[in-house]
């Protein structure tokens, strides 16, 4: 209720209102002109993202939310039977999926939830159809965009698949999830495809052995399975009503109709910033964007089709925002999310709305719905002494079973957890093998995947040390080490690292014993061998930071952010470590070419403060990296960082470092300048500016050591980190960074660009005088 | 071999704070749960198919139990093989008035059986059901599920109807007076 409804008077011109607030409208838009003469060249302002806005899912696309809906039993005589599959039978071994849905102990249970993950081998044929799908689909894009250029709107029906405002226009050059994920698609096989399923007892006295198990199971594509969880309750207990395959396809039809159309395609930073931050506002013009798109398209339609009765002037639909009075009344048509982190929808089954939230920014690894913070609480208490992390370097097979009762729901839910933690969104290959639930029945196929993260709940395999390297038990909230677990390898890179900083080398751990042997447990070896006193990893530190962020109620997005900030600090560790050791690196992500005109602002890579500091956590890290230089995560995260350098926008230069060096390092005026011009000149367009928001989060200092350039030495330097601002302030999502600014460097950028006017002024008065 | 039995002297300081691993297994509603709780709790529960399995620990007469009882119908049988190593006590239940599956019953005892990592325990047949119409006696269960072939492993057949508590004194009293009489079955 307290949201703004009226959207038109928010986000529409960023650029007034930051001005506004700094009530020097008219002096900036003059000095603006003086001092961006460079970017006059530039096509577009930053405020917009230049591209045509897509949906995530176009209407009228060909890919059905969910793919099948499943129901099986436990026959008193027979144990898992499938029942029905709609609308046609997954291949594959059926009574397998039958002991999938029906997990362990629902006899002592009236429901749980279980979650499991089916790797669809498509066969030759259907891999040359996809291809050739693919191809058909490029030739028909291109067709479209030549005719495009002469037509503004095209019917929905006219192609099928996509059509005016969902209009999948590919750009190759687009630092996109387009490209990557498709590609991501490639080098780890076809996409999973994730399974719900609700599993229901119910007592029955009139049948043989008084109870019936029975469980239904959603199939879907979509990483958000969660959102599904009302309707299966809905339908399973429709089922046991109607045991007949209609009842299977009600529930079908009903979710393959949520309209998610109007649900904006972000890009990969979008989804970066967006999934970091806490502001419900960001981005929330590109679902103003979609909805208008929407009507103009809707209206234009109407021009064909004959006007309503009245003759006049169609009602423009409202737009409100979710929440807002006039959606509560009913008076909107569209609406706006209240927060842009999910977008809302429903899905009508039997007549009933049922509200859905679908997450906007997905990232890689992030299936369901879990929570980190659960996790991380559940098993720091015991270790509160020497926190153990996961390291994103697991090698080989850690599993999590809790012992009887926990219900399966609640393993799962921790192993997505887990996958999520090991990959912190950027690293990749660890859902694909994990098996957030599973019992017995499965242990063969499990203990034949290399490096797996399964939940169980069957005490059996507390007792199997040889199924798994780590086990963490959670309802004691302990983690063991397997006693079989071997012991790390001596590696080149080690050997090396040892041979080129022989004063360090004593540091590299290795002889911890059991526990700290393993690459699974070289954060703890580290961590606790080393003692507190020297936390070389900085693991301490930050599993502190975590506990005092969690302590301090701060929500689950700010922990994953955190999460997410620290596994990527990690691989850029691992890539300096590499360029140290081997003299390059597989995860260079550094510029293309080396740009003599940046001067000391052409560097890249992680920063520390000084050499010895950096030699230390290398040293600290240096199992881990070379552990981590050897799993899949690391090969796919190579192939990552290859894609993502060909498609990001500034590639010769690296933000993150430069960023890095205004924040620890103690620069001289002219190494700053060098920096500061560099970020002022290059960071122009709206992806540049996207990628400068990621390397300053809100949750770290957001634009604070970007605008420490307002009070640099060098008048010049002051002006231009200005300019930058004001470019920053005007961009979509620059808006929310810039309004975070403190009020001590907005003075001083409104003190700034008033000197700058007057400047421009004076020098325009001279001119005049010499002009005439 | 031990068809006799005493167990009034061996109770109370038999195993000290050792527990005792037991696999009940058995085909499906032949009473494993029913025994399990009966034990567990003293209480006759309205059991449902066990999906997956139950496990409890008890002490039963100052002899810690670590009770393993696994669901019986027959997709889920090859299952049975991932609880078998460390078992020092198989418990096999039979339904005594299921004349129909005696034979299957007898299968799947002696595939346990033939198992290296069972080669090791005790076997005691619980003869359920004793109050049907029709149940076989115990002598008839030995015969049915041929008992005698078994060479140097203890075996009991104890007759039993589990809802009333019915035998499973005595055959427990069986499993542990012969855990402790053989040492190689006491324990690790």
């Amino acid at each position: 209720m307290d949201r703004i409804s009226d959207p038109s008077s928010r986000g529409k011109a960023p650029s007034t209102r930051t001005v506004a607030s700094s009530q020097q409208s008219t002096h900036s838009a003059s000095a603006h002109l003086r001092y961006s003469h460079s970017a006059a060249a530039s096509s577009h302002s930053p405020a917009r993202r230049p591209r045509k806005l897509r949906s995530q899912y176009p209407r009228g696309s060909t890919e059905n939310h969910v793919e099948y809906i499943l129901v099986a039993s436990f026959d008193i005589d027979r144990g898992p039977v499938m029942e029905h599959q709609y609308p046609v039978a997954i291949t594959g071994d059926e009574h397998m999926l039958a002991e999938l849905m029906l997990p362990d102990q629902v006899h002592v249970r009236n429901q749980d939830w279980t979650i499991f993950f089916l790797h669809k081998d498509s066969s030759q044929e259907e891999d040359e159809a996809e291809r050739q799908a693919k191809e058909e689909r490029r030739a028909r894009r291109n067709r479209r965009r030549d005719r495009a250029k002469g037509i503004i709107h095209e019917s929905d029906d006219e192609d099928g698949v996509d059509g005016g405002l969902d209009d999948d226009d590919d750009d190759d050059d687009d630092w996109d999830d387009e490209s990557t994920d498709s590609e991501s698609e490639l080098d780890q096989g076809p996409p999973l495809i994730y399974v719900l399923s609700l599993v229901n007892n119910k007592p029955d006295k009139t049948v043989k052995r008084g109870a019936v198990v029975k469980a239904m199971a959603i199939c879907t594509r979509h990483p958000f399975l969660h959102i599904y969880k009302p309707l299966l309750l809905l339908a399973l207990e429709e089922y046991f009503k109607a045991p007949v395959p209609e009842t299977l396809a009600m529930l079908y039809n009903a979710v393959n109709e949520m309209d998610l159309s109007l649900m904006p395609k972000l890009n990969h930073l979008e989804r970066t910033l967006l999934q970091a931050s806490e502001n419900k506002d960001l981005f929330v013009e590109k679902f103003e964007q979609m909805i208008e798109a929407r009507i103009a398209e809707m209206s234009s339609a109407d021009v064909i089709q004959p006007l309503d009765a009245s003759g006049g002037p169609p009602q423009r639909p409202g737009i409100f925002r979710s929440g807002s009075k006039a959606h509560i009344e009913g008076h909107a048509t569209y609406v706006v999310p209240r927060d842009t982190h999910e977008f809302e929808s429903k899905v009508i089954y039997k007549g009933i709305p049922i509200p859905i939230k679908v997450p906007v920014a997905v990232m890689p690894e992030i299936v369901g719905d879990f929570s980190l913070v659960k996790l991380i609480q559940t098993f720091s208490d015991p270790h509160a002494k020497s926190p153990q992390t996961f390291p994103p370097t697991r090698t080989s097979p850690p599993t999590g079973p809790p012992p009887t009762p926990s219900s399966c729901s609640e393993v799962a839910e921790a192993v997505l957890a887990a996958c999520a933690l090991a990959s912190g969104g950027i690293l990749r290959g660890f859902t694909r093998y994990a098996f957030p639930y599973t019992d017995l029945t499965k242990v063969d196929d499990l203990l034949k995947v290399p490096g797996f993260i399964a939940g169980v709940t069957n005490p059996r395999f507390d007792e199997k040390p040889e199924w798994w390297d780590l086990l963490c038990d959670l309802r004691s909230g302990k983690m063991r080490i397997s006693s079989k677990i071997e012991p790390a390898p001596i590696t080149e890179g080690l050997v090396y690292f040892q041979q080129q900083n022989p004063a360090y080398a004593s540091l590299v751990n290795l002889s911890s014993g059991g526990a700290g042997s393993g690459s699974s447990s070289s954060s703890s070896s580290s961590s606790s061998s080393s003692g507190s006193t020297n936390d070389l990893t900085g693991d301490a530190a930050f599993m502190a930071d975590i506990l005092r962020a969690i302590a301090s109620r701060a929500g689950e997005r700010a922990i994953r952010a955190k999460w997410r900030a620290w596994v990527l600090k990690f691989t850029r560790i691992a890539a300096a470590f590499e360029e140290s050791v081997y003299g390059q690196s597989a995860l260079y992500n550094g510029p293309d070419a080396i740009d003599p005109s940046l001067g000391s602002a052409s560097g890249h890579g992680y920063v520390w403060v000084d050499e010895a500091t950096k030699a230390r956590e290398l040293a600290g890290n240096v199992t881990r990296i070379e552990g981590w230089r050897n799993t899949r995560s690391y090969y796919s995260f190579i192939q990552d960082v290859n894609r993502q350098r060909a498609l990001r926008p500034l590639r010769n230069l690296d933000l993150a470092h430069l960023h890095d060096r205004l924040r620890t390092q103690r620069l001289t005026p002219q190494q700053s300048r060098e920096i500061y011009e560099a970020m002022a000149r290059h960071v122009r367009s709206y992806d540049d500016i996207c990628l400068l928001l990621s390397v300053a989060p809100e949750s770290q200092a957001g634009l604070f050591y970007v605008a420490l350039g307002l009070f640099h030495k060098d008048k010049e330097v002051r002006f231009r980190t200005a300019d930058l601002l004001e470019r920053i302030a005007e961009h979509e999502a620059g808006q929310h960074w810039w309004r975070a600014l403190s009020r001590f460097e907005k003075l001083a950028y409104v003190r700034i660009k008033r000197e700058a006017e007057a400047e421009a002024a004076a020098k325009r008065e001279e001119n005049g005088f010499g002009d005439d | 071999m031990g068809a006799s039995m005493s167990i009034s002297t061996l109770f109370g300081k038999l195993f000290g704070s050792k527990e005792v691993r037991i696999l009940m297994l058995g085909l499906d509603a032949a009473g494993k749960t029913t025994i399990l709780y009966k034990l567990k709790l003293n209480q006759t529960m309205t059991t449902i198919p066990t999906v997956g399995f139950n496990v409890e620990n008890f002490t039963y007469k100052n002899i810690k139990f670590n009770m393993w009882d696994v669901g019986g119908q027959d997709k889920i049988r090859p299952l049975w093989r991932h609880y078998y190593s460390g078992t020092q006590g198989l418990v096999f239940v039979v339904d005594s008035s299921d004349h129909a599956r005696i034979d299957e019953a007898k299968t799947e005892l002696h595939r346990i059986l033939n198992d290296l990592e069972m080669s090791d325990c005790l076997l005691l047949v619980f003869a359920n059901k004793q109050d049907l119409d029709g149940a076989m006696d115990p002598q008839t269960i030995t015969e049915k599920l041929e008992l005698s072939k078994l060479k140097e492993r203890p075996w009991f057949v104890q007759p039993a109807i589990a809802i009333e508590g019915e035998g499973l004194t005595e055959g427990f009293g069986w499993l542990s007076d012969n855990i402790k009489k053989t040492p190689k079955y006491s324990g690790k």
